[in-house]
């Protein structure tokens, strides 16, 4: 089927080209970069929201808003943390809306969306545990929730999580040693689960 | 139980990752309660980082990529249609403001127009009349009821209230006209009076006399420098 042009009676054919030509570029740019930077915006969304549909649409959500304002973003090279900060604060938008919270507990209770178990023995215990730690990471201060997803995700190190949020690695490591203490404290309590595995 | 004293420093060494040194290392080579403990929060901590580990690396859904695409035509789309769009929006609040403002216009002329035509009406030009101030009652009813009723004996009693009307200067022969018209004004409480009272008035009809014109005395240049 043919395509239709819409063309502007006040603008020449030449500019109309130089705009497509422009756009064509910056989704040739934007194109490259989505293949890698997409599966970090859905993890970060995914650690936050603790659901796969919300996680989804939050990271789509997220890569549009980062594909509209591309033209504006001066370094290409802070592409991965402008990408992330715009998908945890969409993350933690819709977290606060509790729109579909019913929906995702629904979701998380059903044993097809826990995380595989090595043996049969081990999975209640390992699906209780994860409950309870993906709780009491929601608990967490927003700066030391997304600094230890960022370091649990593959890939991360400590240099690349400092420079992805432009904060030292020392912050970095700090806050990683504090947010797992305080994930220690929430989780001390069912040690029993802990010694069942 | 652990020893209370070495409590945190159990947790910090388990928390960093490191194995314990010094002090700490040597009182739990002689204490099996601690090693206990720290075993058992080391044990903790790896059950945290590998719970972590799973919650930050879930499978990416392959329908991500392929939905971000096809939003992002949709939005490519959107852009290249946006400007007609933006410019038939602005074209048709620029129309609703002119029409606003042109019909505010007209209706301050509406209003201003009818008064400005009274006042032309109501005062004739007072060549060959001496006009006579008919002055409604103010601040002083009585006295003025009083006035109008002195210099006007003929003027109807319903032309003087005690309400506040405008002064208006008459041809004196207008006078009786005038107050009957507004005795009838506010009888009639300001309803369609003159359509009414047209038949009532009986106008003569205007007689003009034919135009006279000498006849013209006419002489010769002539003659005139003779004389």
């Amino acid at each position: 089927m043919q395509e239709l042009v819409l063309v502007q009676p006040g603008r020449t054919v030449g500019d109309e080209l130089a705009q497509r030509a422009a756009q064509a570029d910056t989704r040739r740019e934007f194109e490259e970069r989505l293949a890698e930077c997409g599966p970090l915006a859905y993890r970060v969304a995914r650690g936050v929201l603790r659901n796969t549909a919300d996680a989804e649409d939050v990271a789509q959500e997220a890569l549009l808003r980062a594909y509209r304002k591309f033209d504006r973003l001066r370094d290409r090279n802070r592409f991965r943390a402008w990408l992330v900060r715009i998908a945890f604060r969409l993350a933690l938008d819709r977290l606060r809306s509790g729109k579909r919270r019913e929906l995702r507990d629904t979701l998380w209770s059903q044993p097809q969306r826990q995380p595989p178990a090595a043996t049969a023995e081990n999975l209640a215990a390992s699906t209780e545990f994860q409950v309870h730690l993906e709780s009491a990471l929601a608990e967490l201060p927003e700066k030391l929730r997304l600094v230890l997803l960022l370091a649990a995700m593959e890939g991360h190190t400590i240099d690349e999580i400092a420079a992805t949020l432009g904060i030292s690695a020392g912050t970095v490591k700090s806050r990683i040693f504090y947010a797992r203490k305080q994930l220690a404290e929430k989780l001390r309590c069912h040690a029993n689960i802990i010694k069942t595995r | 139980m652990p020893c209370q004293h070495y409590k945190d420093a159990l947790i910090e060494a388990a928390a960093s990752g490191a194995q314990p040194q010094g002090y700490l290392r040597a009182h739990l080579n002689v204490c099996l309660d601690c090693r206990a403990a720290f075993e058992q929060e080391q044990s903790l901590f790896s059950s945290i980082d590998a719970g972590l580990h799973l919650t930050a690396n879930p499978d990416v859904p392959p329908s991500l990529l392929p939905r971000v695409r096809a939003r992002l035509d949709e939005a490519a789309a959107t852009r290249r249609g946006w400007m007609p769009q933006w410019f038939a929006l602005a074209s048709a609040a620029l129309m609703v403001v002119a029409f606003l403002a042109a019909r505010a216009v007209w209706r301050t002329n509406v209003v201003q127009k009818p008064i400005e035509t009274a006042r032309k009406t109501s005062v004739p030009p007072p060549e060959n009349h001496n006009p006579v101030v008919v002055r409604p009652v103010e601040k002083n009813p009585v006295s003025q009821r009083q006035f109008a009723i002195d210099k006007n004996p003929l003027a109807p009693e319903t032309l003087i209230s005690g309400k506040t009307m405008p002064e208006v200067l008459v041809p004196r022969d207008q006078e009786i006209l005038l107050a009957e018209y507004a005795a009838q004004w506010r009888l009639h409480a300001r309803a369609p009076l003159l359509a009414q009272d047209s038949d009532a008035t009986i106008l003569s009809p205007l007689q003009v006399a034919p135009i006279q014109i000498a006849e013209l005395d006419v002489k010769l240049l002539a003659d005139q420098k003779s004389q």
